[in-house]
């Protein structure tokens, strides 16, 4: 007989009773929302015993991070005033960048400015204590939640083959299949979609900027992008409390009427009260608040871990409205607006993954060294896992800071060589930051370093001088010793839950044994050892 | 006692899945799932489950179920049924009847959801004058529409009428110019009501000046050089010239008249002028005192004198023509005519072709910067190509026998997806060393899985590194206009100033266009075998042509489909490759499949899929849907070439799935259409040019990028914007789609700021003032008029509760609680009109609205 063939939330339940699962179960999105956790695997957005659900924010960082001034090999001497007349950063005098132990973090004080030396002059790398590697003046407040043991830094982070254009390799990053120009989805998308949540959680990835990235997008359901969570309530006509009001109360009422089954109804019925518990817990949440550090930052007093004007920068207000204490430029107020909503966002409703970015990294010309373009686009990020950090610590509510990973993402490194506009080009490899209270960090006891791929003895070796690794890849660019694959598969692994399985559809690479992104061995593509997956999960 | 629970025949449900009237040719009368059955206070109780498209629910009882049963009196509240009589006896049979739309009452319904974004009010009427046959036929034979939104309205001297209807507070006409300028005026008058049919006394004196102006008319100082005229009329023998040395505004500044006896206050008034049309910048304004407090329900109109109204699509076409238009510029053009032509199945087939052959604003913006243009000058190049191939495919879609392989061809030529996909780089011409460069696969595998075949239907990947390599040598260059049609033309030398010297060869200094280039020493020489079979090593043996499966059946199953291009030259002759390519996808059975599958998923529902068996003994309405339209392109029923698009259409449109309740509201919105529907379910035409909705297309263009990032001309992957509901609908895109409607629904004035601005606007009282005036004062009528404009297919037996919330809402004072009568705002007041857009607001909002 003639049937349509439209399922129901209802006939499915009839229809698996008589035909079965198994057919069923290929892809979660043909079975009804209320079944598809239950059905998924894993432990993607399932609390654990503690009750809380694992998190992840993603910052990126659009435009490529020179990762060598970001993340600097003291160690190796080609990193010179030769090659980068203009953009070198010495080592800070502070602390020597051959030392073994913690971080340098120099603590500016009432007085002093916050990137600078008592004596005026402007702070330069500092060292990490593995022996090898510094910091970025810029990234500072980086030495803090090193020191703790809840960062992990990572150097010569690339993928095969890897495109120089920004539009293919920002791509290839968001989908998690680099040269897979067919690949339409992103990773942190398909992460969500293995959770089985993605239609009755209220949210389950957000981004917070002016429109959803690759990263959270695809064809089987939609997650969330927020623009302004200003913006989220519902207007009435006329546009006061009481007729917003009216509109409310008389929407709850529709919603509430029954309706024949259509094909749409129960995703619409599912999203609507889903819509309504959104605007519930956004109207509980003040997206304005202000958080103060619970101790004396930077040896000053406490500053506000979201800056978002002069009088909440740093120790700008408290010291005189001195500029020289500012912890972040002033331009990125209101990147530190969506940071702190992604922050509250998980900390306030279940959403497992939100993010936003940072624009402007392309630094071709006047890049700058320890101060100047690329020095301020590094404060915002130095700051901002500082100030995450801090958040969590000190307003556990849905999400701890034990619960939550950071992770920043950039499309390539760039040019081992400076230009001549005092500036660096499209390269290869880069640095990844890793931040969160399980990240396998620096150990104060064993002196056990937080720093990966830019080591003394790294598994992948870093080769020093005019032909090492910083000139490994077409004789020009610096070789990668890390899939970023390795280190997002184990992070959706061993943080956000996932079965191997899962991490396998996740990311297709990790299927094929050529791209060795688990244990590591030479990538079949272009014929380069990797190292695996970093030890970077407690 | 023994009741029973009682339902229909044993096919009703099988398996699970739900039944509907998709085949029957009447009103279908179902019985419903009954979910409880008891006895309250000796009363029978039943309640059932819903049906869709139910106008009726009845319940009918009896002794003796192998008897006929009879209707039985009882109240009803939505889909719970209360007996009036108590229980008699010991026994009792129910059953529920459920009466349906006719299938053709929901195919009208449908209609305009799916043939255009959404029902306009006069669209409703005119579906159900002329019925639904009739309906599809003019909308799929376009051409002969008469409109041209493209060409803007060129000036011309001549009469034009004003006509409008509102209330007033105050008796004194005012006309004024919003500057230094003049105007003729003639035949103003004024009536009583809301319509004038030319015999009702004209209450303005002397408002066809053919008497001499006496002190009826006063004039303020700016306009005291004004006067009588003969030199033109448009009544009588005589106009008024009227000429301002200053911009008017209020009694002191304008010409005015004292209407007496004074007019009623609040009553409702229709003013009518005539104007001789300037080709002038100059604003004229008529307005009655008062008039601006009244929230657009006075009598006030404000026009420019030079006939056109407003911001039209030609607007924006007039500058893409010129290559001044950004992607903005754009996008405000293609939703303008989205919005308000009267080619809605043709605006649904360009956003079709736009979306299936997608390709991305972005890209062509990096790859022209990249050769050379400035920054500034890249966006507009950018625009001008996806402008060029959409203008392409709007003019194919008006040819009677448009074909598919036509709309592949222009896809195919257009420079946006030669960059887009990467052909504009990729070679495949021999090495020195003898090696061959590798092509890239990009365009290639798209045309296979995304533009014709569909994934992994008739090809593998062997067949798209053989693809690949037919495209080597198909990109693009900068055209002088006379070579605009040679793809082997160099670039242009036409000059647009050939005075500046010193950068002579400039891409920003030339005249042209750009369009295909073929270069035949990019191209792979080898030969070519595509879809062959392949042997162990993948590789395709000559020969052996691979032949249609058997699931496809007569008369496709077992043809070959293989096509073999031998060893070439380098010359320019390879060129003929890519079009042989192309003619022969376009019509194979897969590509046949794949686009009706995606076709009836965009008419009819979601649930189509490719890879059927048309052999075996199963089938469903969607399958033999699918084979009609497959059939439809193999053997056109008017004869001339395959793949015709307008016998496919007709298959699909008068299908009996098409006519089903499952076709009916079981569509998700896009964003696009979310957003252009609410514009137009309160669009009216006034007559004069003017609606009582509008947009000129900015405002729409946030609301598609805050619902799930939909920036048309951009997107950035190459499988389009999706048609189903689950990647556009989450708590956040939700949102914002309500948060678009409620600021449209809102007065201008009362929007937020950062939401939409003041010239996209519904003005549902002016609508219902045309369309349902007793909707103005009658709270049940406004509910049901709205409720079956909005929701047409819902069945008015499934929306009383909507109609109950309706009439609440309406007899509801702003606080949501307080009773305030509807009939008693005052028509035309701000209280009337801010409690009606507070419906149209609410009604938007519901769940409802997000389907189709």
């Amino acid at each position: 007989m003639n049937t349509p063939n439209i399922l129901t939330r209802r006939s499915f339940l009839s229809r698996t009773s008589a035909l079965g699962l198994g057919t069923a179960l290929a892809t979660l999105t043909d079975i009804p929302f209320v079944m598809q956790r239950a059905l998924a695997d894993g432990n993607i957005g399932k609390p654990g015993p503690n009750g809380r659900v694992k998190k992840l924010l993603f910052l990126f960082l659009r435009g490529a991070n020179d990762g060598l001034n970001a993340l600097i090999p003291y160690g190796d001497s080609a990193y010179s005033t030769v090659n980068r007349p203009s953009i070198y950063i010495p080592p800070d005098p502070g602390a020597a960048w051959q030392s073994s132990g913690p971080a340098y973090f120099p603590a500016s004080g009432a007085t002093t400015g916050t990137f600078v030396r008592p004596d005026g002059t402007p702070l330069n790398g500092l060292a990490l204590g593995n022996g090898f590697a510094g910091l970025h003046p810029s990234l500072k407040f980086l030495a803090p939640v090193y020191n703790a043991g809840d960062l992990a830094l990572l150097h010569r982070v690339g993928y095969p083959r890897q495109s120089r254009s920004h539009f293919d390799s920002q791509n290839y990053w968001e989908t998690g299949s680099p040269r897979d120009d067919l690949a339409k989805d992103g990773i942190l998308y398909r992460t969500m979609l293995e959770s089985g949540l993605t239609t009755t959680n209220a949210l389950t990835g957000v981004s917070i900027q002016s429109s959803l990235p690759l990263i959270l997008r695809g064809s089987k359901a939609a997650m969330t992008n927020l623009s302004d969570t200003g913006r989220y309530n519902l207007l009435g006509v006329p546009n006061t409390t009481a007729g917003n009001n009216k509109a409310d109360l008389f929407l709850k009422a529709a919603n509430a009427s029954q309706g024949a089954d259509r094909k749409s109804r129960d995703l619409l019925d599912l999203q609507y009260q889903n819509l309504t518990k959104t605007l519930e817990t956004f109207a509980a949440i003040n997206f304005n608040q202000e958080f103060l550090d619970n101790e004396n930052t930077d040896g000053d007093v406490p500053y506000n871990l979201f800056p978002t004007s002069n009088a909440t920068n740093g120790g700008y207000a408290a010291r005189g409205n001195n500029a020289a204490k500012y912890v972040v430029p002033t331009s990125s107020y209101d990147f530190f607006r969506q940071l702190r909503s992604a922050a509250l966002v998980l900390n306030k409703t279940d959403a497992i993954v939100a993010g936003t970015q940072i624009d402007g990294w392309d630094t071709h010309s006047n890049q700058g060294g320890p101060t100047g373009s690329h020095a301020n686009l590094l404060r915002r990020v130095g700051w901002s896992i500082y100030a995450l950090r801090k958040y969590f610590l000190q307003n556990p509510d849905q999400c701890r800071w034990d619960d939550l990973v950071i992770v920043t993402l950039s499309e390539f490194g760039r040019t081992t060589i400076e230009n001549d506009d005092n500036g660096t080009d499209h390269a290869e490899a880069s640095v990844m930051f890793v931040a969160g209270g399980g990240v396998k960090g620096y150990d104060s006891g064993s002196r056990r370093p937080g720093v990966f791929g830019c080591g003394p003895s790294d598994p992948v070796a870093w080769q020093t001088g005019q032909t090492g690794s910083m000139f490994q890849t077409e004789k020009r660019y610096l070789q990668r010793a890390i899939d970023y694959r390795s280190v997002l598969g184990k992070v959706i692994r061993d943080h956000l839950g996932a079965t191997q399985d899962q991490v396998n559809r996740i990311i297709p690479g990790y299927a094929k044994s050529s791209e060795a992104l688990k244990t590591g061995g030479v990538q079949t593509a272009d014929g380069v050892r990797v190292q695996g997956e970093p030890d970077l999960m407690l | 006692m023994k009741l029973q629970r009682f339902w229909a025949t044993p096919c009703a449900r099988v398996a699970g899945l739900l039944i509907a009237t998709s085949t029957l040719s009447v009103a279908a009368d179902i019985t419903p799932d009954v979910s409880s059955l008891r006895v309250e206070s000796g009363k029978p109780v039943i309640e059932f489950a819903p049906v869709p498209a139910a106008v009726e629910y009845n319940l009918y009882g009896g002794p003796d179920f192998t008897q006929p049963l009879t209707l039985l009196a009882g109240t009803r509240q939505d889909y719970r049924w209360t007996g009036a009589s108590p229980v008699s006896g010991d026994a009792g049979y129910f059953r529920v009847r459920a009466r349906t739309l006719t299938p053709d009452e929901i195919a009208a319904a449908n209609l305009l959801n799916r043939i255009s974004y959404g029902p306009t009010p006069d669209e409703l009427e005119e579906v159900r004058r002329i019925g639904v046959d009739a309906f599809i036929e003019k909308q799929i034979n376009a051409e002969a529409i008469a409109e041209d939104l493209d060409t803007p309205v060129p000036f011309v001297e001549e009469w034009r009428k004003v006509t409008l209807t509102g209330v007033v507070t105050a008796s004194t006409l005012y006309v004024y110019l919003d500057g230094v300028g003049d105007v003729y005026l003639d035949g103003l008058r004024l009536v009583a009501g809301a319509t004038d049919d030319g015999t009702k006394p004209n209450l303005i004196r002397n408002g066809d000046f053919d008497s001499t102006l006496g002190g009826e008319w006063a004039f303020a100082t700016n306009v005291n050089t004004s006067a009588r005229s003969a030199e033109r009329a448009k009544t009588g023998n005589a106009s008024l010239h009227l000429v301002s040395t200053a911009a008017g505004s209020s009694l002191e500044s304008s010409l005015s008249q004292a209407v007496t006896p004074a007019l009623v206050n609040n009553g409702t008034y229709t003013l009518s002028y005539w104007y001789w049309t300037a080709d002038s910048t100059r604003q004229l304004t008529l307005r009655f005192s008062g008039s601006g407090a009244l929230n657009g329900a006075g009598i006030q109109s404000t026009h420019g004198l030079t006939g056109a109204n407003g911001t039209t699509p030609s607007t924006y076409a007039a500058l893409l023509d010129k290559r001044e238009g950004s992607v903005s510029h754009l996008r405000s053009w293609h939703l303008m005519k989205a919005m308000s032509s009267k080619r809605q199945l043709n605006e649904i087939l360009r956003q079709f072709c736009e979306n299936h052959f997608v390709t991305e604003y972005s890209k062509s913006n990096d790859y022209m910067d990249g050769i050379g243009y400035p920054n500034e000058v890249a966006p507009f190049v950018a625009t001008q190509l996806e402008y060029t191939e959409n203008r392409k495919w709007q003019a194919a879609l008006l040819q009677p026998q448009v074909t598919f392989h036509a709309l592949l061809k222009i896809s195919a030529e257009s420079p946006a997806m030669i960059i887009y996909l990467d052909t504009v780089n990729s070679r495949g011409n021999r090495n020195t060393d003898g090696t061959y460069r590798i092509a890239n696969e990009n365009y290639a595998r798209e045309l296979c899985e995304l533009f014709c075949f569909g994934v992994d239907n008739g090809y593998d990947q062997g067949d798209i590194v053989q693809l690949s390599r037919v495209w080597t040598g198909w990109t693009t260059e900068f055209r002088a206009p006379a070579d605009i049609h040679n793809p082997f033309a160099p670039r242009s030398t036409v000059y647009k100033d050939p005075n500046v010297t010193s950068n002579l060869t400039a891409l920003t200094n030339l005249v042209g266009s750009w369009t295909l280039r073929y270069s035949p020493t990019r191209h792979d020489p080898r030969a070519k075998y595509l879809f062959h079979e392949k042997d162990a090593n993948g590789n395709p043996i000559a020969g052996q042509p691979r032949k249609v499966p058997a699931r496809f059946g007569a008369p496709w199953a077992g043809r070959s489909y293989g096509l073999t291009f031998g060893t070439s030259a380098y010359t320019t002759n390879t060129l003929d490759e890519g079009y042989a390519i192309l003619r022969h996808m376009a019509d194979q059975p897969f590509t046949q499949e794949f686009i009706v599958v995606k076709l009836c998923r965009l008419f009819i529902h979601d649930d189509f899929r490719t890879g059927y068996n048309f052999t075996d003994a199963e089938t469903s309405p969607e399958e033999e849907t699918v084979k009609a339209a497959m059939l439809a392109w193999e053997n056109p029923p008017g004869g001339g070439p395959k793949g015709q698009l307008r016998p496919i259409l007709r298959t699909i449109l008068k299908s009996a799935a098409f006519r089903s309740a499952v076709a009916s509201q079981q569509k998700v919105k896009t964003p696009i259409e979310y957003a252009v529907s609410a514009v137009r379910a309160f669009r009216a035409d006034n007559g004069d040019g003017t609606f009582t909705a509008d947009s000129d297309g900015v405002g729409l263009q946030a609301p598609l990028n805050r619902a799930g990032r939909m920036r048309l001309f951009d997107r950035a992957e190459p499988d389009g914007y999706p048609e189903s509901a689950a990647p556009w609908i989450s708590a956040g895109t939700l949102a914002e789609r309500l948060r678009y409607v409620q600021s449209l629904s809102l007065r201008p004035a009362n929007r937020p700021s950062g939401e939409l601005d003041s010239r996209t606007v519904v003005d549902p009282v002016a609508m219902l003032r045309r369309k349902k005036p007793e909707a103005l004062s009658d709270a049940g009528a406004a509910a049901d008029y709205l409720l079956d404009l909005l929701f047409p297919a819902e069945g008015k037996a499934n929306l009383e509760a909507y109609r109950r919330l309706a009439i609440q809402f309406l007899n509801t004072a702003d606080d949501g609680v307080t009773a305030s009568a509807y009939a008693s705002l005052g028509v035309g007041s701000t209280n009337h009109d801010t409690r009606l857009r507070g419906l149209v607001s609410f009604l938007l909002t519901t769940s409802r609205f997000q389907e189709q």
